[in-house]
């Protein structure tokens, strides 16, 4: 159990931060929900009914799709593209898919490489592109569910103020669905951009975010 | 039955039923509004004014210096009619009937009730002028 904890110990305590901040998010939500409920002499809701609502689903969906949309890009662009001095980097002579030999795929495959990278064709493929699939699937997904959940809260909105619902491929041309969109992706670009330029120039030892305390600004693609 | 069918069994119900929960509710608004307009072609202000929100009767009363029930009845709305259209969104909808006129409707504690009728559109993209709202 206790080696189990410290080789996991990165997920699972983010793990917990993340159920936490949830959780968090559900209670000051609902307190906000009943606040604005007063303020119109409309009635309190429960939390119960809180947590199903559109409202908390819309604040929640628009958080996740950008995170996804963040790591989505990542892992695409820091395939081609380079940025001199950073860990976040590879080397300057490596951008690009790399041969199977650097992959260690097919023939290059060790024994205890994963199954699929010993395979070839299909599955192979699907496996060397598999996270940002798989990233780029949650990124749609939670977008979608954004515009879903986000329709919903407008629409509601619409209805107090005397006017009728719209469609969802109206509302996904709405300034609503473009603001919370883009404040979100405005966000994860900044913290992206940030991290990659602070970590040419600053360190923090032991972080495999981080260079060695001693390498030289110039270095690329290594980790403390 | 395995985990994984188990799991996709349990999505699969669940998308019938989030449908069934939107379509008894749709139900219960129009049942409302139909309710609300049978009460005005019957002549029952006290009936009609039952099925308006607390603020919306409040408003009439203010505006005409009279109890709910007598207001009711002067206020051009439409008197009977069957609902044609119902959406529904959290705890507010519309009701439109199938005669012409719109209503707007939200959900409180004790269920839907009437905030605003014998609505009708004006410009594209602009709240419907209303004949009683709250």
């Amino acid at each position: 159990m206790r080696r189990v904890l410290r080789d996991n110990g990165l997920s699972i305590v983010f793990l917990l931060l993340f159920l936490g901040a949830l959780c968090g998010q559900a209670v000051a939500g609902h307190a906000d929900y009943n606040d604005q409920a007063a303020q119109h002499g409309d009635p309190d809701i429960s939390m119960a009914r809180y947590v199903v609502s559109s409202d908390f689903g819309v604040d929640v969906m628009e958080n996740w799709q950008s995170e996804y949309l963040q790591f989505t890009l990542m892992i695409l662009s820091t395939v081609w593209l380079l940025q001199r001095g950073s860990p976040e980097s590879k080397s300057l002579d490596q951008a690009g898919r790399e041969s199977d030999e650097q992959q260690r795929v097919g023939p290059y495959a060790q024994q205890n490489s994963p199954r699929w990278a010993k395979a070839s064709g299909i599955k192979r493929r699907i496996y060397e592109n598999s996270l940002v699939l798989v990233m780029g699937t949650f990124w749609l997904g939670t977008w979608f569910a954004q515009s879903v959940t986000g329709r919903i809260e407008y629409n509601s909105t619409r209805l107090d103020h005397q006017m009728v619902p719209i469609g969802w491929w109206q509302y996904v041309g709405t300034p609503d669905f473009w603001d919370k969109t883009l404040q979100n992706w405005q966000s994860e670009f900044l913290a992206v951009g940030s991290m990659t330029i602070l970590a040419v120039y600053l360190r923090q030892r032991g972080s495999p975010e981080s260079k060695p305390v001693g390498a030289p600004h110039g270095s690329t693609g290594i980790e403390g | 039955m395995g985990t994984k069918s188990t799991v996709f069994a349990c999505l699969l119900l669940a998308l019938p039923l989030a449908g069934c929960g939107t379509a008894n509710r749709q139900r219960d608004v129009a049942a409302v509004a139909e309710r609300f307009h049978a009460a005005l072609e019957a002549g029952d202000g006290q009936a009609a004014c039952a099925e308006l929100s607390e603020e919306t009767a409040s408003k009439l009363e203010q505006q005409e210096k009279k109890p709910c029930e007598e207001a009711i009845l002067a206020v051009e709305l439409p008197k009977g009619g069957t609902v044609g259209a119902t959406e529904v969104y959290e705890r507010s909808a519309y009701a439109a009937l199938a005669e012409g006129g719109t209503d707007f409707l939200d959900e409180g504690p004790d269920g839907w009730t009437v905030s605003a009728a014998g609505c009708r559109p004006t410009a594209p993209e602009q709240p419907y002028e209303c004949e009683l709202e709250g």
